[in-house]
């Protein structure tokens, strides 16, 4: 134990000793090791993020989708022949399936300028929704209201919108009853949503919704909508599946041996096939920090065999005092495991540095997973054992004579 | 009898050919004696002291220390002999630059085992010993040619060796401090270790009790006074 404490202590020393030259040393190890923690975090934290909000639909949603999920060029321009889902499909299914308790969609995202007498705010993202789907989305209204169905029979011209607009278009007065600008058409505000910040840069705030059939009349030039449908429970969904296909097959005059000309995903499977992607992300990612590590090992070798060549006057004296091979592989077995410890807890630093960052910047909830941290310290101090062994071995079978002569 | 070598052979293989260092030494030495090996480079006495000093193993004959038969000792075992028996004070001190005069002293004693408490009582004490008590906590950087010599001589005592092994201990030092440090041996002699020298230079080997000539891996001849 005491000569552990002094093969620590002299490792310290000359970490101390030659600052420059340790950092270099150890870099290679620190990121190694940073990389895992803050892949393992991160990765965790995006599958939690997003199976929280697909779970936020709930178990027994479906998504209808014209593109579904494309993988390649063939695939998108097969999609784009496809006929474009509409409003009136969700209302053709909502009569028909008997299994959805509930069915609403919204078109895609559009970019727009909305303005207000001189004021305007640009880059703001304009939605159609079903009243509904405000509903199974995270967009949490602040203050006003939602919108009625009578607001989507009657095609009015009502808007919610996030907070951005409000702060840019509204300073200092009451939105709710006044009216915005887009593309020439007044929408009356009677919501607006609580900030949710951004996300990856993007901000999440500035954006408004109207309803979908509102949408349709202003904006002819509307692409496809996506619709989703709950199930009245979760045993009921196959079935519920089965009647909405009918209804669109139905509506899109399919024939009976032709494919579905739509998609349809639960949110399982987009749980799944999310989790596959980071399943996949993680192996490069881990690869490319093994990569990373072992280099970091060589880097380490490379300073203990250095070590050992400075030091073969000192590995002579011990000898001669009575250090036996064991003592002396100790030492420099310690020393190497000492730097790669350094490095593996400054790389845990970095990491847990990275999934903070990650989690005060974006809406994941990267967290640092302890296995991860048990690994990180687990794999470095088995790396500098590895490759403490080769220069440990070669100062331990130094002839002692040869030794006290080197100069 | 504290050292007996038996025709003490040491051959070296030198490209395709055998070199003879020591051509059959045969010595005995008692405990508490002082004396010097001399002779001329090339002499065998370094090659001798490696020996002595358990640092080699003879290529023939038999060594016997202190009772134990150590020509035929691997590795680990001469650290252990070396570790109790002997203590080496070199000419270029070789002490452990990044350590104190308390931590180089103490080192026989950390591979030896002892607890940290008896390790620095000791090697206070042998460094009272040679008039270093208040050099304890200087690295060898901050202390003068004699001061470094003079640690190594309480290094070398502080695990009570059968024999200290001195080879060429004044050869870095001037005249005047030569002498101390010859004082110092005589002081630590005259408590009853043994102490044995390897020189070439006669002033050096004139303090010891007996000369030993080497020349061509022979003993050539012995002085005693």
């Amino acid at each position: 134990m005491r000569r552990v404490w002094e093969s620590v202590r002299i490792a310290f020393q000359s970490l101390f000793a030659n600052k420059l030259r340790s950092i270099l040393t150890l870099i290679g190890m620190i990121i190694g090791v940073m990389t895992l923690i803050a892949i393992v975090s991160v990765i965790n934290g995006m599958n939690n993020y997003v199976s929280g909000t697909i779970n936020a639909m709930g178990s027994s949603t479906f998504i209808i989708d014209k593109y579904g999920v494309i993988t390649s060029e063939e695939d998108y321009f097969k999609a784009q022949k496809r006929k474009d889902l509409v409003a009136a499909d969700i209302s053709a299914i909502a009569k028909n399936c008997e299994d959805c308790a509930m069915v609403g969609g919204a078109t895609r995202k559009i970019i727009i300028t909305v303005k207000r007498r001189n004021l305007s705010i640009g880059g703001t993202f304009l939605q159609g929704v079903t009243p509904n789907f405000l509903e199974v989305t995270d967009y949490d209204i602040d203050y006003g209201r939602s919108f009625t169905k009578s607001d989507a029979q009657k095609r009015r011209s009502m808007a919610i919108v996030g907070p951005d607009v409000v702060d840019n278009l509204f300073p200092g007065i009451d939105p709710i009853g006044r009216n915005i600008k887009i593309n020439g058409y007044y929408f009356t505000i009677i919501g607006v949503a609580k900030p949710k910040g951004s996300t990856f840069g993007v901000n999440a705030d500035n954006w408004v919704v109207i309803p979908l059939t509102t949408y349709e009349k202003y904006f002819s030039n509307q692409e496809t909508i996506v619709i989703f449908a709950k199930a009245s429970s979760y045993s009921r969904m196959e079935d519920a599946m089965d009647e909405a296909r009918v209804v669109l097959r139905s509506r899109h005059h399919i024939k009976y041996s032709e494919p579905d000309d739509f998609d349809m995903m639960t949110s399982e499977g987009l749980i799944d096939m999310f989790q596959n992607f980071t399943r996949i992300a993680w192996i490069v990612l881990v690869g490319v920090s093994s990569i990373s590590l072992i280099v970091g090992g060589i880097v380490i070798m490379n300073i203990m065999l250095v070590a050992v060549t400075d030091r073969t006057r000192e590995i002579g004296i011990r000898k001669a005092v009575g250090a036996k091979r064991r003592d002396i592989m100790w030492q420099f077995l310690v020393e190497s495991l000492t730097l790669s410890l350094v490095s593996g807890i400054l790389g845990i630093l970095c990491g847990a540095g990275v999934s903070l960052l990650v989690a005060s910047a974006t809406p994941i909830p990267s967290s640092v997973e302890l296995w991860s941290v048990l690994a990180g310290v687990g794999i470095s101090s088995a790396i500098g054992l590895f490759f403490g062994i080769y220069p440990a071995m070669k100062a331990a079978r130094l002839d002692p004579i040869v030794a006290l002569r080197y100069e | 009898m504290l050292i007996i070598t038996r025709n003490l052979w040491k051959t070296y293989r030198v490209g395709s050919e055998d070199v003879h260092a020591l051509r059959g030494i045969d010595l005995e030495v008692e405990k508490g004696e002082y004396f010097a090996i001399m002779g001329p480079s090339g002499s065998g006495k370094s090659t001798l002291m490696n020996l002595i000093g358990c640092l080699d193993t003879p290529t023939k004959g038999e060594y016997i220390l202190n009772g134990k038969a150590v020509s035929k000792m691997n590795d680990d075992e001469l650290a252990f002999i070396r570790n109790k028996e002997i203590g080496f004070v070199f000419q270029a001190y070789n002490l452990l630059p990044r350590a104190t005069a308390l931590h180089n002293v103490e080192l026989p004693l950390i591979y030896s085992g002892n607890g940290s408490k008896d390790r620095m009582e000791k090697a206070k004490r042998a460094l009272a010993m040679v008039d270093l008590a208040d050099r304890i906590n200087h690295k060898p950087s901050e202390l003068s040619g004699g001061q470094r010599q003079r640690v190594a001589i309480a290094r070398a005592l502080v695990n009570e060796p059968s024999i200290i092994l001195a080879d060429e201990p004044t050869g870095n030092l001037d005249s005047k401090v030569s002498r101390e440090i010859m004082e110092v041996f005589g002081k630590i002699h005259d408590q009853g270790n043994t102490i044995i020298v390897v020189t070439h230079e006669q002033e050096i080997a004139d303090y010891t009790q007996r000369i030993i000539y080497l020349r061509d891996g022979k003993i050539e001849k012995v002085v005693r006074k």
